[in-house]
């Protein structure tokens, strides 16, 4: 098993009411994997909302898989500006 | 030269002075709270960052302006935490040899900090009430 840090932002946090998770996932577990439990958990709050990922702060163009400790985030649409 | 950073209460404008004897164009833009989002009054936004993160990307973002662009100097600081309704959270100025480099250099810096920067807005109501301000989950 690993563990990795979920940061939550914007919708995310509002969605789930919270800004960070801690969440353990199967060995060899992948990006998208985390991001159908993230969506999972929002309850539908989280349809239709598009999420870039970033692992340990860069944003990722594909699904990579996850190693124990790294921080994730589904970041929603920025509103920088 | 590159200034970057992101800031946790008012802005002080980079300083107009006459040191940039090689270049012509000077612009400054300043980005500034509106009273409405979406059509309904708010008293302010408050501005969210994933800390690390969006100081690293705006760098990042700045070089790549400064590579496409022909722009000597990019100096960029953005709020975060609560922003009035009148004030601003973004300050860019930008100094180019020739006007036509820097307007465009400018444009394109700031649609692409507002489409990857990992900063959000928090829209302020009138009662008080805290949402994301792209939420239709009131």
């Amino acid at each position: 098993m690993i563990t990795v840090n979920v940061k939550c932002f914007s919708q995310v946090m509002y969605a789930l009411d919270t800004d960070i998770l801690l969440i353990e996932l199967e060995s060899g577990a992948t990006t998208d994997t985390l991001e159908k439990i993230i969506r999972d958990r929002a309850d539908g709050k989280l349809d239709g909302v598009s999420l870039r990922t970033a692992v340990n702060q860069k944003y990722i163009p594909d699904v990579v898989e996850l190693k124990d400790g790294d921080e994730v985030a589904f970041i929603p649409p920025v509103q920088g500006g | 030269m590159i200034h970057v950073e992101i800031i946790n209460g008012p802005i002080t404008p980079f300083p107009s002075d006459n040191s940039h004897q090689d270049d012509g164009a000077e612009l400054v833009f300043n980005g500034r709270v509106r009273d409405t989002e979406h059509g309904e009054n708010i008293t302010a936004l408050e501005y969210e960052q994933y800390e690390g993160m969006a100081e690293a990307e705006l760098r990042k973002l700045a070089e790549e302006t400064m590579q496409k662009y022909p722009v000597h100097n990019l100096f960029c600081r953005h709020r975060v935490g609560k922003v009035n309704v009148g004030e601003a959270s973004l300050h860019v100025a930008i100094w180019t040899k020739h006007r036509k480099e820097g307007l465009e250099g400018m444009s394109w810096f700031i649609s692409e900090l507002k489409k990857r920067i990992p900063i959000w807005k928090w829209a302020i109501m009138e009662d008080g009430s805290r949402i994301p301000s792209e939420c239709t989950h009131r």
